[in-house]
């Protein structure tokens, strides 16, 4: 199982001081962040994408994680979310395929629709498309890391003829993709399709609906044939703030939690930590709630905190990731690693595709001989056929 | 049949409250009347009042808002009565049916109710939560009720009330019956008790196995969403 953090770039004023750091300084924080996330032993960096203030995640997010992947050796980096909806799937293709190489394997992508309705136009988009959009981008983007010289035509980019991405995904496997999604079960049936991850940001909305999402995502995994239920590839997000004191993290994270952007001015801190899993407290009881996610989610792959927003100066985060990696981690790789079944695979790395590419084990986009899918569409093609064979007689 | 009252009892003892209850107390005789059981059931807005503050800020949708607005997607029949604060009914309930999923009232009669101090504000109800909750998709039914002060005074007021919500009641019941395909039996018609006509569905009232509106929970059941081999083709 891999843990991480995933960052949303907000450059959001300090609301205890009243100091907002700069654009080029909370850069510079994010890196100095995913250096020490990899230092204190966590596995993921990911990073959002984002074309309006008042954020800095990058516009293209390969940017910043080819840059981290030159400070680093081991830590994969990912996005959180990748805008399938309003980026050319094209540049996609060709710059996280670059920063592959670059990184020599440890790219992976969580797409996202984004929920600005202003900065689709910007990109010649309409958010009313949204799920069109991130159907049909998202097929041409699986085409284009497998596929050689393609013809391709569709509703929504202009037509290919005889394309080829260059560069071609390291060793022939492209990086491994999550979808996520917060509310829309097209999304999740999208990932089971695909026999691809599913990540579920698990930060505004009460479990019960989250269970609702990776319930189903799992459903329709196995119904593609991809694996059993529990097989899926599951991803979520959590919220953390930590002091040794549960009553000192309380008391500090408190104005950075009313003031947030999103959330703050909303719920009272105390009614967001019981209905979401938003954990404010000591360590243990980070590691509790933690561990009771998989209570509804089942055993799952991928586990991301958000740790560095609202304002929080960079000397917290840090300390924030200084009790990640010293207390909190460690305690949650042995607990979900004692109590997980032997069959429910490890988060994917480069190297476990590789080698279920080179065994010939890799997922047939809705479900190969032997699965549910397949006899579904088998039978239906017999029943078109014996109706059209009626109506010949 | 489940009739749910959404309404907005701003204190404790309020002519709001008294109001819905007794609606819902007329629309409980008249399902009897043709020989159906009836669950009633309340959701007052004033105690989401903060969680609707929430959602409306932050997009937030805490446990409570949503296992009502789940009572509301469950409902057969809704009976949705206001007070009216400046001739328009109180901004807390109109943000209850602003919030709520569209179409969540697809194929339900609505009744509307208000409360005021003076018949002035006796159009409030029809002039504002009428072409609302159209706009969710409800079936609204052509009599409304308002209650002023005057109402619960005096004799002949209280009279005139009490037709208007038989009336009113009447046409959500039978409304309601003949969506669900049961044929209403005038009240006291011996053939009523007990065997109702049902020409669609199975079993329990509003319940048909077929042709069923999908719900929030079956957005996510397997049995329902959209293949996405269907997806794919645009």
């Amino acid at each position: 199982m891999e843990f991480g953090i995933f960052s949303i770039g907000d450059v959001t004023t300090d609301p205890t001081d009243g100091t907002t750091v700069t654009e080029h300084q909370r850069i510079k924080n994010t890196v100095e962040i995913a250096k020490k996330a990899e230092e204190v032993g966590l596995d993921v960096f990911a990073t959002g994408q984002h074309h309006n203030p008042p954020f800095v995640a990058p516009a293209n997010p390969p940017v910043l994680l080819s840059n981290i992947a030159a400070q680093t050796e081991k830590l994969q980096l990912s996005t959180a979310t990748t805008l399938i909806t309003t980026t050319d799937p094209v540049r996609i293709a060709e710059d996280y395929s670059y920063a592959q190489h670059l990184s020599d394997g440890r790219i992976s992508l969580i797409m996202g629709r984004g929920n600005t309705g202003p900065v689709y136009p910007w990109f010649g988009k309409d958010i009313r498309s949204g799920i069109p959009l991130a159907v049909e981008n998202y097929n041409l983007l699986y085409r284009l890391w497998r596929e050689k010289n393609i013809d391709w035509e569709g509703k929504f980019r202009t037509p290919l003829n005889g394309f080829t991405v260059t560069p071609t995904p390291l060793d022939d496997v492209p990086p491994f993709v999550w979808h996520g999604s917060i509310r829309s079960p097209e999304i999740a049936e999208q990932a089971a399709y695909y026999g691809d991850g599913f990540f579920h940001n698990n930060i505004f909305w009460p479990t019960s609906h989250t269970a609702r999402m990776v319930k189903l995502y799992r459903q329709r995994y196995e119904y593609y044939g991809h694996g059993t239920a529990s097989q899926a590839i599951v991803g979520l997000g959590g919220q953390v703030f930590m002091r040794k004191n549960s009553q000192d993290a309380v008391n500090e994270f408190r104005p950075y939690f009313d003031n947030a952007p999103v959330y703050g001015h909303g719920p009272s801190l105390e009614d967001f930590s019981t209905q979401t899993p938003l954990t404010v407290g000591s360590p243990q009881q980070v590691i509790e709630r933690t561990l009771s996610f998989r209570d509804w989610a089942g055993d799952y792959q991928r586990q991301l905190f958000l740790i560095d927003h609202a304002g929080l100066p960079q000397k917290t985060v840090l300390e924030q990731l200084d009790l990640l990696g010293e207390e909190v981690i460690p305690v949650l790789r042995k607990e979900f690693a004692a109590s997980r079944p032997a069959d429910v695979p490890d988060a994917p790395t480069h190297e476990s595709l590789v080698i279920r590419h080179r065994e010939g084990r890799d997922p047939i986009p809705g479900g190969g001989p032997g699965s549910r899918a397949y006899a579904d569409r088998q039978a239906r093609a017999a029943e078109q056929n014996d109706t059209q064979g009626a109506d010949r007689r | 049949m489940r009739i749910l009252s959404v309404s907005t009892s701003l204190s404790e003892d309020s002519t709001t409250l008294k109001l819905a209850n007794k609606i819902l107390a007329a629309a409980t005789s008249a399902v009897e009347g043709i020989g159906l059981t009836v669950e009633t059931d309340h959701v007052n807005v004033r105690n989401l009042s903060s969680a609707l503050t929430d959602m409306a800020l932050t997009g937030f949708r805490s446990e409570e808002l949503e296992a009502a607005f789940a009572q509301v997607t469950k409902a057969d029949a809704i009976v949705t009565v206001t007070p009216v604060y400046k001739v328009a009914p109180v901004g807390l309930h109109t943000l209850f049916w602003q919030l709520i999923d569209e179409k969540t009232l697809a194929g339900k009669p609505v009744l509307i109710g208000s409360t005021g101090g003076t018949p002035r504000h006796s159009l409030a109800g029809e002039a504002v939560l009428r072409p609302m909750l159209s706009y969710l998709k409800g079936i609204v039914v052509p009599t409304t009720i308002f209650a002023a002060t005057d109402d619960w005074g005096s004799i002949e007021g209280g009279r005139n009330l009490n037709a208007r919500i038989r009336q009113a009641t009447e046409e959500l019941v039978s409304l309601s019956a003949a969506i669900h395909g049961v044929a209403p039996v005038s009240p006291g018609s011996t053939e009523a008790a007990g065997s109702p006509v049902q020409t669609q569905g199975s079993g329990e009232f509003g319940r048909p196995e077929q042709g069923r509106r999908p719900s929030i929970d079956d957005e996510f059941n397997p049995e329902f969403i959209t293949p996405f081999a269907q997806l794919l083709e645009g």
